[in-house]
């Protein structure tokens, strides 16, 4: 799937995608779109955010080190997407140990 | 590395085009994390306010269109895939392969676009718009219900929304389980219309983006040693759909987990 | 410091001052659309800071009309509606038009490609584009305050502004947003060109501490002004259409407004400080004359405040109804961001000992941030605690806090800046005279201006708040003393710098002897900077060795022996040498 990068290629050359991986990913990605919309009929019950936000994460995964290039590894491109998540992490975190601890009427 | 090109193409800032293409790249990646930080707090928002209300998001959500939004996630996907073998093409230098899958990728954006166009229309015309719309079918529902009382049976399953709502209140006070407010209901709605307009918005933007490329492509500037070009705009395209996978799911398939414990 | 390298070392006299060029970015185009069609960092810069200084100006007097009505515990010119707007029209003009663009967009796009040899910034057009976003969203806040103002404070908390504010908070608002946008561009530009700009021998290691600064900064920028963008985005479609997110009529929670508005408005304090701090470090060692003392403390320092910065702003919403147990965390979490800032400051105390200090003006605009920031910081300290802050919450003890850090800190750091980099951005000297008289003014007038507050707030003067009680107005008449005070200093710099682009003596290539690389270029500088890409081999703050004569832009280092050798006490730049400080001021 990944070409090796030779010092002699032209630098466009060393990173063309092969057209059967990207066909790979994509039928891996609409099939995970199609199960995650099939699962919902079926009744996870306390299972089905977890298992949604699941499959929704592996694509978005797939996507980013397929498509958007991330397996070839510029490490300020690794570090900027993984501080974007941790400052999201963040926001979650700290707005949540406000909203799940306040003191609210039961309803 | 032919060097004739590089005047055209190289920025006269930079020393040469792999610092140009580095720069460009990770502008673009800079860029993508505020967009990921941009929704992130409608993400949050949404999290805050379905902890604390699920049956009335539960509710809302079974109420929307789930074949449009199957739909339209088959679209978005395939048009990454073809957006992805666009920056080939242009990696190759395969100009007509580029506007060819460029203009691929531009059709089935747009067709998310008409489907959404479509999914608006007809919640509109079933008055599914928070606000004084929806208080007011919601108040006619009611009417019909309590003029309808006794008749029994006359209802399906799949339903109007307000038919739904007014025969599950009917009845109980809103401290009772089981009823579903009708504010919060609105409070849901509010996230679908913001979620996927600033999502749509950012569809509209992406497709211009593209359109703009076919043309520099048709105009031939867009040799091989500037495919990044192409690269750039696929990043956005790809987190635009990235971001509807996650929006798919909590939007649209919210219902999932209280449809078989019965309601 | 940097040098420019050559083949082999050079043994002769003290090169000479490089000639001033006749063609500089100033005069190398002319006419109203090449300054608002230009591309060139340098001029985008000047643009920021002419649309800059006017806001400032707006803001200032806003700030005078709040302080007069203050004067009398009845309101002494305004209604109580009109006082509101004037305070929120304060509010919002210094900090989303002055304050959070004010040091990156004037001295960062000019003087960040410059000093780690760079032609431009990576992107000169989106560079344009956000001085134009800026300005269109300066436009709206200008209309909205030109339609009557808003009354509901800077911070905008739904549902005042959503349902029951009378005033013009969509323009407000929407203005709000789109100049966030133009922050994102300056950050995001000046963040690609510190990865992939520099020139060679520019390592991390080595890069001026202002670029420390503005790279922590432009990081915050990027993460925070984004989740602002869509809060107020939120904010706008309640108030247009009437329902919203926000509303509790529906279920929504305002309090949620505040989460998301202060996850990007407390960091965005350090948007503010940050590049103030930079800018320090660069002119404590220059008018020191010494390297920085605890080089990577202080860099890393600058990273630290900015991740820091954003698990604190709970803080803000402790008597908003948020849960204790949040509260709490949120008190320690703020108390850690403290510990960057003590680091910068013992550092730079650390390189004022023993160093050879001269009091330009902007070593007295560094010297006066030193002291009233450190006052705001530890006062900030006050009101992480949360049992101190329950009593101090909402009052002039907060006004007073963020006025030290903001003004005290921030608005000193910018004039420290405009002080020390005017030489090479314009070309002139300002009288020194002058220029030192305004620094000692604006000290003490704001000393004048704010310590009565302090008291103020402990007594439990609320802020925002047209009356009060009669026996607190003599803390607030001397306040106003103060006021007036502070606004006379901050006038003189606008006459006297004005003055000496026409009548100012020439500058120099490095008037102050400094060692950075923009101080390699004539001044004003050419169109791209550099001649040639420079080459550098040491740190950012050599100015132990003797090297006033390596930073005049020469094309080589001095051989061994010669006069002007690092080793030589007595060269004529040494430090016992007749020239040991150039400095060259007109009076």
């Amino acid at each position: 799937m990944h070409t090796e990068h030779k010092v002699d290629d032209p630098p466009t050359m060393h990173d063309v995608d092969s057209p059967g991986a990207m066909f790979l990913v994509f039928l891996v990605v609409l099939g995970l779109a199609v199960a995650n919309i099939l699962l919902a009929t079926t009744g996870l019950g306390k299972l089905a955010l977890p298992v949604q936000l699941g499959i929704a994460s592996v694509q978005a995964v797939l996507v980013a080190y397929y498509w958007m290039h991330m397996r070839r590894g510029d490490q300020v491109v690794t570090l900027s997407a993984l501080s974007s998540l941790f400052f999201v992490f963040i926001f979650y975190v700290l707005v949540l140990s406000d909203v799940l601890t306040r003191w609210r009427i039961a309803m | 590395m032919s060097a004739n090109h590089h005047g055209e193409v190289l920025k006269h800032h930079f020393d040469n085009l792999e610092q140009q293409h580095a720069a460009e790249r990770l502008g673009m990646w800079f860029f993508l994390v505020t967009e990921v930080l941009f929704f992130s707090g409608l993400f949050v928002a949404y999290t805050v306010y379905r902890n604390w209300y699920p049956a009335e998001f539960a509710f809302a959500s079974s109420h929307l269109i789930l074949w449009i939004a199957g739909v339209n996630t088959g679209l978005l996907i395939t048009s990454s895939l073809t957006m992805t073998l666009a920056i080939r093409s242009a990696q190759l230098g395969d100009r007509r392969a580029l506007i060819r899958h460029l203009l691929a990728t531009f059709v089935l954006g747009a067709g998310f676009l008409g489907f959404k166009a479509l999914e608006y229309y007809t919640d509109i015309n079933e008055r599914f718009v928070p606000g004084v719309m929806f208080r007011t079918e919601l108040a006619k529902a009611e009417e019909e219900l309590a003029a309808s009382h006794g008749a029994a049976g006359h209802h399906g399953t799949a339903q109007h929304w307000a038919a739904d709502l007014a025969k599950n209140n009917a009845g109980k006070s809103y401290t009772d389980p089981g009823y579903i407010s009708p504010g919060r209901v609105q409070l849901f709605l509010c996230f679908y219309y913001i979620m996927t307009g600033i999502h749509g918005i950012h569809i509209l933007v992406g497709l211009g983006c593209i359109l703009w490329l076919v043309q520099q492509a048709a105009a031939g500037k867009i040799p091989r040693e500037n495919y990044s070009t192409v690269e750039v705009v696929s990043l956005y395209w790809h987190l635009v759909d990235m971001i509807w996978l996650f929006l798919m799911p909590l939007l649209y398939l919210a219902g999932a987990g209280t449809h078989a414990a019965g309601h | 410091m940097s040098i420019i390298v050559a083949d082999e070392p050079r043994v002769g006299p003290v090169p000479p001052e490089p000639a001033p060029l006749k063609t500089n970015y100033l005069n190398a185009r002319s006419g109203i659309l090449s300054w608002l069609l230009t591309v060139d960092h340098k001029r985008i810069g000047i643009l920021y800071l002419v649309s800059l200084t006017a806001f400032f100006v707006v803001g200032g007097l806003a700030a005078g009309l709040v302080r007069i009505n203050l004067l009398s515990p009845t309101g002494a010119i305004m209604t109580e509606d009109q006082y509101n707007r004037m305070f929120t029209a304060h509010g919002v003009v210094m900090l989303f038009l002055f304050l959070i663009p004010s040091i990156p967009a004037v001295f960062g796009n000019f003087f960040v490609p410059m000093m780690i040899g760079a032609k431009d910034l990576a992107f000169p057009k989106l560079n344009l584009a956000s001085w134009y976003v800026y300005m269109i969203g300066a436009g709206f806040m200008v209309w909205s305050v030109l339609a009557g103002g808003i009354d509901t404070g800077w911070t905008l908390y739904p549902p005042y502004s959503s349902r029951y504010s009378q005033s013009n908070v969509f323009p407000g608002a929407f203005g709000a947003f789109i100049t966030g946008f133009s922050s994102i561009m300056t950050g995001l530009n000046i963040m690609v060109t510190v990865h992939k700009m520099r020139c060679p021998g520019m390592t991390w290691g080595r890069l001026p501490l202002f670029i420390w600064a503005m790279y922590a900064t432009s990081f915050i920028q990027l993460l925070g002004t984004p989740v602002v963008a869509i809060t107020l985005t939120l904010l706008c479609v309640e108030r247009l259409a009437g329902i919203g997110i926000f509303d509790p009529a529906i279920g929504g929670d305002p309090v949620l407004y505040q989460h998301l508005f202060w996850f990007y408005s407390h960091p965005a304090v350090y948007i503010m400080i940050v590049p103030g701090m930079g800018v320090i470090s660069e002119t404590i060692t220059c008018f020191s004359r010494k390297n920085i003392f605890g080089y990577k403390a202080v860099a890393w320092s600058s990273v630290g405040i900015a991740v820091v910065g954003f698990l604190v702003w709970a803080h803000h919403m402790f008597v908003a109804g948020i849960s204790y147990y949040s509260a709490i965390l949120f008190s320690f979490l703020t108390m850690l961001v403290a510990v960057p800032s003590a680091i910068k400051v013992f550092n730079w105390t650390a390189t004022l000992y023993r160093g050879s200090i001269t009091f330009q003006a902007p070593m007295l605009f560094t010297l006066a941030f030193l002291v009233l920031f450190t006052v705001g910081g530890v006062t900030g300290l006050f009101l992480a605690t949360l049992g101190t802050d329950i009593h101090l919450h909402d009052t002039y003890f907060v006004v007073a806090h963020f006025h030290f850090v903001m003004v005290g800190g921030m608005v000193l750091a910018y004039l420290a800046a405009l002080h020390y980099w005017w030489p090479k951005m314009t070309g002139r000297m300002y009288s020194d005279f002058w220029s030192r008289a305004s620094a000692t003014i604006i000290f003490v007038g704001f000393f004048f201006t704010f310590v009565p507050q302090f008291v103020l707030g402990y007594h439990g003067m609320p802020r925002r708040y047209p009356n009060y009680p009669a026996e607190f107005q003599v803390y607030n008449v001397l306040s106003t003393a103060g006021a007036s005070i502070l606004g006379f200093g901050y006038l003189l710099p606008g006459f006297y710098l004005t003055l000496s682009l026409f009548f100012g003596d020439k500058a120099t290539a490095n008037p102050w002897s400094a060692t950075g690389l923009e101080w390699q270029t004539p001044s004003p500088p050419s169109t791209f900077n550099f001649d040639r890409t420079p080459v550098v081999v040491c740190g950012p703050y050599e100015y132990a060795i003797g090297v006033d004569q390596l930073g005049r832009g020469l094309p080589e280092p001095p051989g061994p022996g010669s006069a002007d050798d690092p080793a030589s006490h007595h060269g004529p730049t040494g430090p016992a040498g007749p020239m040991h400080k150039e400095t060259h001021v007109v009076g």
